[in-house]
């Protein structure tokens, strides 16, 4: 075995684990904020690679567009969810949100049935990224590496916009104590609206870049939603952090997996997550919130 | 005072009542003798919902035809459609319930391999469409179950003959990791040894499991596995995905891949000019061959009406239907035991060709197409060229080899 074929695997392991991050990062900000499991957030995705598929190619417009445009139309769905159907029930047993997210689910896989059909989909890779990058004089895809490269740059600018903006602030202090926060003057519900937003925003930009990837079909946001699940226990609930550990040991142990014991791989993800939970119930970052 | 209750009354009143209920009785008889109802059984929601759609598509076109020219036995069909998730319930339920009598259908080999067993219990016909499980019209088989379709191991033989004829020596495989992978890759290896001499199969292989996003380093895997060619049993949206991420890699231009179902239309379709040239595909219907009267009416007639090429399973289920219908009025009954006397062994010119449904394990003899995809300024997806058709008798089980014993 190579030194070129052991790099390849862990840049393969790093870019299934980066876009993996971003969906879990908008996953867990909104259950870290709002403390609500959006069961939907891997059909939300997948709205982002559908959209992407009419901007890109039915729209004949570039990719860069899509990038743009898509995750808005995301988050602004998203919005329309949190006001109108999550607002009015926050009072309600946890329950009733894990039933409305995941009727969700329901909902935008039929949605987007209706609208763009059974069929699977596939749009071209960006021009820019079409040929291959000799990595060491064996080729390697060039979009991998962008994922590698734009990935880390949207989770810092996040990061920044958490710790640096008074939003941010808002949003940390709404995590620690919803109530207080709203006792000093603070519209929580408007902060969750945009928290949420934020997130599904998030969610749609992972589907934009997975779009040249993966097959566009129906199933793509179930495909990926337990994975991210597994990245979001592992790292800590609500845990930021965390979640890019985690993403990134899942998709390490993912990629090596296949190149160690293939047949075993399935299951290596749940073990990881089985030997968390038991050893650390909170998650390699979690805190106990008491 | 009470009511006088006069004989001429009670005699009217029992005439009366008599009458009523042998006329309901009779119009009981009469509809139940107005349709042929036959439950037809596909995945037709969730991740592969496309196939029960494309199936659902072939019948009703089947259907039109069949009620067109006088419909089985003078009576119109009717088709009851049903997702085929939960498929013994469901096929308990149509036979029982809505009284089918036919049943018509399955995608899933796991779903094909679950409701066989149980058909004789129900005592109607099943005739499975696309579940390609060698079990099925094996180990599984009974009086009750047809495959008009081609199975895996005529899949995998065919595809093997394709292969001797090139020099590749050295051999791996990428296949989902379920039973149908597995499968296919065992018969290819059993085909191709049968077939040249010489060759090497290796250890290293790629089974992602169903469903798997990210085909990366099963592709890293495959490059640096030493081999020659090899062999591809994904299907559908997994193959996309993979031939995608693939081509990312330059994985085609360093190795030929014979793709299985490469030539599936909703392959071909979804990837366009992604789809790789020069490289061997199958399918298990190809809408270009043979070049007959009935296959270009066909796919005409299926154009005109769905705008879209047939894929396998749209013809397969098409010719299900006609064969179950040609079947029924040549046995001028929908009885069971009758139809399926007139079931076995018959020959059938069906789009895709000559077809016969054995006498032994009732599965269909058929050619297998194979071809190299190519570039066509005519349609926007890749066509097969040059075409090979693989004769029906050279990829058929030995009947005595297939373990049918009823």
């Amino acid at each position: 075995m190579s030194i070129t074929t052991l790099l390849f695997f862990f840049l393969n392991g790093l870019s299934e684990g980066l876009l993996l991050f971003l969906i879990a990062l908008g996953l867990n900000l909104i259950f870290g904020v709002m403390g609500v499991l959006n069961f939907a957030h891997g059909s939300l995705y997948m709205l982002g690679a559908y959209l992407t598929y009419t901007i890109a190619v039915q729209g004949n417009l570039s990719f860069w567009l899509a990038l743009i445009i898509a995750p808005v139309i995301v988050a602004l769905v998203g919005g329309a969810i949190e006001i109108l159907c999550l607002r009015p029930i926050y009072n309600r047993d946890v329950s009733s949100q894990l039933l409305l997210t995941f009727a969700f689910v329901l909902l935008i896989n039929d949605l987007v049935r209706l609208l763009w059909g059974n069929l699977p989909l596939t749009i071209l890779n960006p021009e820019l990224f079409q040929q291959t990058t000799q990595i060491l004089g064996d080729p390697y895809p060039t979009y991998n590496l962008f994922i590698i490269l734009i990935t880390p740059a949207i989770a810092i600018g996040l990061w920044l916009l958490l710790k640096r903006t008074r939003w941010g602030k808002l949003m940390r202090a709404a995590a620690r104590d919803p109530v207080m926060t709203g006792a000093l003057g603070i519209n929580v519900s408007r902060l969750f609206t945009l928290v949420f937003i934020l997130g599904t925003w998030l969610a749609g930009v992972a589907g934009v870049l997975a779009a040249p990837l993966r097959t566009i079909n129906p199933a793509m946001g179930d495909n990926i939603i337990i994975e991210s699940f597994i990245v979001v226990v592992i790292g800590g609930l609500g845990n930021l952090p965390g979640s890019l550990v985690g993403a990134l040991t899942i998709g390490q142990v993912n990629s090596f997996g296949i190149l160690i014991a293939q047949r075993a791989q399935v299951a290596f993800p749940f073990i990881l997550m089985t030997i968390v939970l038991l050893l650390r119930p909170r998650g390699l970052f979690g805190k106990s919130r008491s | 005072m009470y009511y006088q209750y006069s004989r001429r009354t009670f005699l009217k009143q029992i005439v009366g009542a008599a009458t009523g209920f042998l006329t309901a009785c009779n119009l009981r008889n009469a509809e139940q003798n107005k349709t042929v109802k036959i439950g037809a059984m596909y995945l037709l929601t969730g991740g592969f919902a496309t196939y029960g759609e494309f199936a659902r598509d072939g019948i009703n076109l089947a259907l039109e035809e069949i009620n067109q020219t006088g419909g089985i036995d003078g009576r119109p069909v009717e088709i009851i459609f049903e997702h085929e998730g939960s498929p013994i319930q469901t096929a308990r339920r149509l036979v029982l319930q809505e009284k089918v009598d036919f049943l018509l259908g399955i995608d899933s080999s796991g779903n094909a391999e679950a409701l066989v067993p149980i058909i004789p219990e129900l005592e109607k016909i099943l005739m499975i469409t696309h579940a390609a499980s060698p079990k099925v019209t094996g180990s599984l088989c009974n009086k009750y179950v047809f495959r008009c379709s081609v199975n895996s191991p005529q899949n995998s033989t065919a595809g093997a003959i394709v292969a001797a004829e090139e020099g590749y020596q050295k051999w791996t495989t990428i296949g989902p990791d379920y039973a149908f992978g597995r499968q296919s890759w065992e018969l290819f290896q059993k085909a191709l040894q049968e077939r040249k001499e010489g060759v090497e199969f290796l250890k290293t292989t790629a089974f992602p499991k169903l469903g798997v996003q990210d085909y990366n380093s099963f592709i890293t895997k495959l490059q640096n596995s030493g081999t020659d060619a090899i062999w591809c049993s994904l299907w559908g949206n997994d193959l996309v995905n993979f031939i995608r991420q693939a081509n990312n890699f330059g994985l085609f231009e360093r190795f030929p891949v014979y793709m299985e179902l490469g030539a599936a239309m909703e392959v071909l379709t979804a990837l366009g000019e992604q789809m790789p040239l020069g490289q061997w595909v199958g399918t298990r219907y190809w809408w270009q061959t043979p070049d007959t009267q009935i296959n270009r009416n066909f796919v005409q007639k299926f154009r005109d009406r769905y705008n879209t090429y047939p894929s396998y399973n749209a013809q397969n289920a098409y010719v299900g239907l006609h064969l179950i219908a040609a079947a029924a009025n040549e046995a001028k009954s929908t009885d069971t035991a009758a139809v399926i006397e007139a079931l076995k062994g018959r020959s059938y010119q069906a789009p895709m060709g000559q077809l016969i449904l054995r006498e032994q394990d009732r599965q269909a003899v058929v050619d297998v197409t194979w071809g190299k995809t190519a570039a066509s300024s005519d349609y926007n997806f890749r066509v097969l060229d040059p075409i090979k058709v693989i004769k029906g008798d050279a990829i058929a089980r030995q009947p005595s080899l297939t373990g049918c014993q009823n």
